[in-house]
């Protein structure tokens, strides 16, 4: 099996033409792989992981994908938290359930099966004692654990999360990011975050990916990426 | 309420007031949540400006309604995915152009102005027996259609993204969603007029979601409600002899009302 799961060539992303963000990016995402982007904000970070998701189309370039049944590769997606509307009356259990819509089939309500998949990745991330709560009354942290049991229950091959500690206080950023490097290293998952704090992808993220000024990606080992030569191309005034 | 029963007439008028509330009160909870409150009123301008139009070429007012109506909505589900435009400013576009086409083509049809009258303040006392009918399947197909399809209808309005990561066509079942809604507003503007198939499709949910922290209750609180709503307004314009269309309206907006306030309690408590 190749071990490489995503690999774009010369791409560029962005809103049309006139908007294009970043582009003659060529970087892999390995399997077992933990990626964090970095950039500051209004980078194109964002821009990037919907592209990946197929959310965007490329401006240009290719995505190439090597999934493990052939194909594109399953994606468990954690949007900004805040992109989710809170007047929607919906327990924590229901939240985490509609990752497995995608695998009941068209016109399907949700079997047992279905709910105790559910269950067991809220157990995962610790939130199966609040399965029955409103999840516009859990905490910003309690949110993020229930977006990743809804990601995991998709039963994903990559984890893709889009600023997943954003406003966050310290215990409850360490814990969710001890969560996903837990699930890292127990169930080889690939993770990529994508952040604009510097100290969490220094503590852990194992490769960075860094959006430079000019509007390219270069990736690496944390150890070399993180060099102040190095970020300087991130954060250098245009 | 024998009594009532007991006159074809107004037997005729519960019907129709109770299949409206069918189909549009469960209808209303994704209207509320989806932020489209004013599409009812928007389209209510197109549909009156399709009468005008049908009145000024001696056409068929009601396909012409329809077809008009399904396609505004149908447009609204292709530009609602925009990046450039929040969508209630579309809705308020398409409020403005019906109006003023209304007002344009009526100044040349002649008997325009009833017409017109008609659809903006409904015609409950006057519903055709096929179209109570028509009204029976179109809307028990709705409810059908709302249930069967509970899932996608929720990922496409909660987290579209994450519907289309998980492989569900978002934009097929949003066109679905605005195409259904299409037809039961044509259907329920012919019906009852505009301001009643408005309220019917804002009030039972806004009320439902104020009364219960749960998603798949407040569709059987909206549709409680709407039926509610649509059978007492019927007995009070009956008893003391008032306009039904606004009875009914006026008990949605006393029942919305007294739903906020038990909402506002609870959250206090």
């Amino acid at each position: 099996m190749a071990t490489e799961l995503i690999k774009t060539r010369k791409l560029a992303v962005g809103y049309g033409p006139r908007g294009k963000v970043l582009q003659g990016i060529d970087f892999t995402i390995e399997r077992g792989d933990f990626l964090g982007v970095m950039g500051p904000n209004g980078s194109g970070k964002t821009t990037l992981l919907k592209t990946l998701l197929g959310l965007l189309k490329p401006l240009s370039g290719t995505i190439e994908t090597h999934a493990g049944g052939g194909g594109r590769p399953l994606f468990g997606y954690v949007p900004q938290r805040e992109s989710l509307d809170t007047h929607y009356p919906l327990t924590a259990l229901e939240v985490a359930l509609m990752g497995r819509f995608g695998r009941i089939g068209m016109l399907r309500g949700p079997k047992k099966a279905d709910y105790q998949l559910a269950h067991a990745c809220l157990k995962q991330t610790g939130m199966d004692a609040r399965a029955n709560k409103p999840y516009r009354a859990l905490s910003g942290g309690q949110k993020q654990r229930v977006l990743i049991a809804r990601a995991l229950a998709s039963e994903p091959e990559i984890l893709l999360l889009d600023e997943p500690t954003n406003g966050m206080d310290v215990s409850s950023e360490k814990a969710i990011m001890e969560l996903l490097s837990e699930l890292q290293k127990e169930k080889q998952t690939t993770v990529v975050f994508v952040t604009h704090l510097l100290h969490t992808i220094e503590r852990y993220a194992h490769r960075v990916a860094l959006i430079t000024s000019d509007g390219s990606l270069i990736v690496g080992e944390k150890s070399k990426m993180l060099a102040p030569d190095v970020m300087a191309r991130a954060y250098k005034e245009k | 309420m024998i009594e009532l029963i007991q006159v074809p007439f107004m037997r005729h008028i519960l019907l129709a007031g109770v299949f409206v509330a069918a189909g549009l009160a469960p209808l209303s909870v994704y209207v509320v949540l989806r932020r489209i409150v004013f599409v009812g009123a928007a389209v209510a301008e197109v549909a009156s400006a399709a009468v005008a139009l049908a009145v000024l070429f001696q056409l068929a007012p009601f396909p012409i309604a329809l077809a008009l109506t399904v396609t505004s909505f149908l447009a609204l589900s292709r530009l609602a995915d925009s990046q450039r435009l929040p969508l209630e400013s579309l809705i308020g576009m398409l409020y403005a152009g019906g109006a003023a086409a209304s007002v344009l083509l009526i100044t040349k049809a002649p008997r325009g102005e009833a017409n017109i009258l008609n659809i903006l303040f409904g015609n409950i006392l006057t519903v055709p027996a096929t179209l109570l009918w028509a009204m029976a399947g179109v809307f028990g197909a709705l409810l059908v259609f709302q249930y069967v399809a509970a899932k996608e209808l929720l990922i496409s309005a909660y987290d579209p993204d994450m519907g289309r990561t998980l492989g569900i066509p978002v934009r097929a079942w949003n066109m679905i969603f605005y195409g259904a809604m299409g037809v039961a507003v044509a259907i329920a503007i012919r019906a009852v007029g505009a301001l009643l198939t408005f309220t019917m499709l804002v009030a039972p949910g806004a009320s439902a979601l104020c009364l219960t922290g749960r998603l798949n209750r407040a569709f059987l609180v909206a549709l409680a409600l709407g039926v509610v709503s649509a059978v007492g307004g019927v007995m009070l314009s009956y008893q003391f002899d008032l306009p039904t269309g606004s009875t009914i309206v006026g008990l949605l907006v006393v029942l919305f009302a007294i739903s906020y306030g038990i909402g506002q309690l609870r959250s206090a408590a």
